[in-house]
Parts: structure tokens; sequence; C-alpha cells
């Protein structure tokens, strides 16, 4: 990983973009993954409680 | 600038876009580059605007203030009823990278190219918030294009949404469950979702906390005056101070460039993606759904965060396309998953690109 990032270091500014693209839309899809489990295990919890 | 400011007044009184932004911006655009410029700074003393930029933007105070406002205002209910549409919240971000792509194609630098891709974030605050972090000299029309887009959401997403589907997709309905949300939840997720933003993306906990926080108020239901004043007075008070300052961040000399048409219009090319890949996301998700249960695609480019607009013009195609064809509630889903999307990707940005750039 700290490898991947040196080298991303020195790479051109639009290569440096890619990467941003693919590690923030990785990171955006993963965060809302868990947000969408924690409110479908919660609504499941949450109806069969009721 | 006078025309600059003259216009954006224009926009906001006669075609009431975004008027509770855009009339503040153009009267401080118009201050700022009066002679002397004395609400700025004159002989060595800070005028009234340059305290407002230092007391409340540079130090990203109103930003904040009005992500606890917006949090109040939100209601995550549509979204806990079909959870789904949350990833839609996060494939109609797609337009920030690809802007940012070009942005560098262009020749502007990663942070630069960062703060105008966040225009497609479709959320003014965030785009502030970044933009004020990377490049302060972009502030004024990285403020600009978010706000003017955004009121032009009716006129931008329509076209972009025909040319990717189909009349039969547009008329496809879905069905909707109306069903109790426990309270507990409605209560816990503006904190676990501080918790798991803070643990993925640190950086982001300023503009998720403060969102989360004035969510948390509304939720309560036990703090109903203060919820009431930040929906409000809060809001009203901290968008006028807000407007004329980022105003007062257009001076001739940094504004009146080729630089500012370029941000303008990859600001649009931004929005347009946005809703591009919303529409794409949701199309693509049909491939694997039952023939009966269809998603209408055009829920997808609800991802975007201009809440509630989205949800609105949405349901208005909807409706034209069939008569009776309800689907407010999704996309609404949809919407506010989008506020939640764009803040994460502003996170995302704020803590990738200082890996790479320093």
């Amino acid at each position: 990983m700290d490898s991947l990032v040196f080298n991303l270091r020195s790479a051109s500014t639009t290569v440096q973009a890619l990467a941003v693209t693919v590690g923030g839309l990785v990171g955006v899809f993963a965060t809302l993954a868990a947000f969408f489990l924690i409110i479908w295990m919660s609504v499941k919890f949450g109806n069969r409680k009721a | 600038m006078y025309g600059v400011g003259a216009t954006l007044i224009w926009l906001a009184v006669k075609k009431e876009y975004e008027p509770m932004l855009l009339l503040p911006i153009g009267f401080g655009a118009i201050l700022v580059n009066l002679p002397l410029s004395v609400v700025w700074e004159h002989e060595g003393t800070a005028g009234f605007l340059k305290v407002l930029y230092d007391g409340g933007i540079a130090n990203e105070l109103f930003p904040i203030l009005i992500f606890i406002a917006v949090g109040a205002m939100i209601d995550f209910g549509p979204l806990f009823k079909n959870p789904f549409m949350i990833f839609f919240g996060a494939a109609a971000q797609f337009g920030i990278f690809a802007t940012m792509i070009i942005a560098t194609v262009l020749g502007f630098d990663l942070k630069q190219a960062a703060c105008i891709g966040i225009i497609g974030a479709a959320d003014g605050p965030t785009a502030i918030y970044v933009a004020n972090k990377f490049a302060k000299d972009l502030l004024g029309p990285i403020s600009v294009a978010a706000y003017s887009y955004m009121a032009l959401v009716p006129l931008i997403q329509p076209p972009v949404i025909r040319l990717l589907t189909t009349k039969k997709e547009r008329r496809i309905h879905m069905v909707y469950h109306e069903s109790g949300v426990p309270k507990w939840l409605r209560i816990s997720f503006p904190i676990v979702v501080t918790m798991i933003s803070g643990i993925v993306a640190p950086i982001s906990v300023p503009l998720v906390g403060s969102l989360m926080f004035g969510n948390l108020i509304r939720e309560s239901g036990v703090l109903e005056r203060l919820s009431q004043t930040a929906q409000n007075e809060l809001a009203y008070l901290v968008t006028l101070l807000l407007g004329i300052t980022i105003g007062a961040s257009m001076r001739a000399d940094k504004f009146l460039n080729v630089q500012t048409l370029m941000i303008l219009g990859m600001g649009l090319v931004a929005f347009v993606f946005d809703t591009a890949g919303g529409v794409l996301f949701a199309k693509m998700i049909n491939l694997f759904l039952p023939k009966d249960g269809k998603i209408n695609p055009m829920i997808g480019a609800c991802g975007i965060s201009a809440f509630p607009m989205s949800g609105r013009v949405i349901q208005k195609m909807a409706a034209e396309e069939e008569r009776g064809n309800i689907i407010l509630m999704h996309a609404i889903g949809s919407n506010v998953s989008g506020q939640l999307g764009s803040i994460i990707a502003g996170g995302m940005v704020l803590a990738l690109v200082p890996l790479l750039v320093g």
C-alpha cells in the first residue's frame, strides 16, 4: 500500500486523479453499503420485535 | 463585476433561482468591487465582509452551521422504508470524480481539480468546505457554480435522463410499502453514521457530524424548539451571511478570467455526469431484477444531493410520462441518500488528495 502511494506521488496529475476516483468511489460505496446493512438489519430486527 | 453581480441578482429575483443565496452573492460581488473596497480592507483595517470571511468561511464555521440546519430538515424515513435507495446516493457521485479527471486534463492541479469536481456534490456547503481547504482562490467561482447549477436541476436533469432512458423505462411503476420506522432507529442512525464516517474518513467528521447533529436534534423528539430554530432562524441567518461573504470573495482580479469560465463549464459537466451515473447504475441493477420488480431508472438521478428539488423533478417527469405514476417517496429516499453520499465523497476527496500531493 505504501509503495503504491509512493509511486502515485510521482505519477502524472491525471493518473493521480484516476487513483482518487477509484479510491473515492470504492470508499463512498463501501460506506453507504455499511449504512445500508445497518438500516436493513435494524428494520428487520425492529419489525420482528414488533 | 457589477454586471456579474447584477446578473446573479436578476436570476434570483426574476427567475427565482436559489434567491436566498444568489441575491446576497450578487450584492456581495458588487460591494467588494466598489472603489477602495472598503467593505473588504481599507488602510490596513478589515472591513465587515473580511471580518465575516475570516470568522465564517476561512475557519469553515458557516458551512458547518448550514449542515446543522440541513440535518434538522432531513427526514430519513423514506430511506429507512426502502434502504436500497442508498446506493443511488453513491452512484450519483460519479460526476465529482469524472469532472476531477477532466479538470486535470485541462491543466488544473490535483487540489484545484478536486475542488472543481466537488461542484458535482450538488451540495453548496460541501463545495465551500473543500474549496476552502484546497483552493481558496477558487472559492468564488466554485460557490457560484454549485449554487447556480443546483437551482438549474429542473433544466439540467430531464434532458440527460431522456437521453439515457426509454419511454417504457420512465413509465415503470414502483410499489411503496407504508410501514412505521422504529423511533430508536431514527435516533441511533445519526449517531452510528457519524461513528462509521469517523472511522472510514476521519477528516469528514465536521461535515457528517454537524449534519447528523442537526438530524439527531430533529429525531430526538424532545428538542422541538431547537429543531425549529435550526431549520428556520439558524438556516436563514447563516445563509444570508454565507451568501454575502461568498460574494465578497469575487474580486474582479480573481474572478474575471478564463479559469472561471472553465470552472463554470466543468460544474455543468459534473451535474450531467452525476445524473448519468445514477441513471446508468439503476439500469444496470435492473438487469438483475425480476420483470415485475424493476426500478424506474429516473430514481437513480435523484442520488445527487440537490434535496428535495431533484426528487420533485423526477416525480414530475414520472407523472408527465404516465398520469398517476407516483414514485415520489422512492425519489426522496434516493435524494436524501445523495445528501449522505455527497458528504462522504467530500470526505474521501479530503482524505485521499493530501496523500498524493501533501
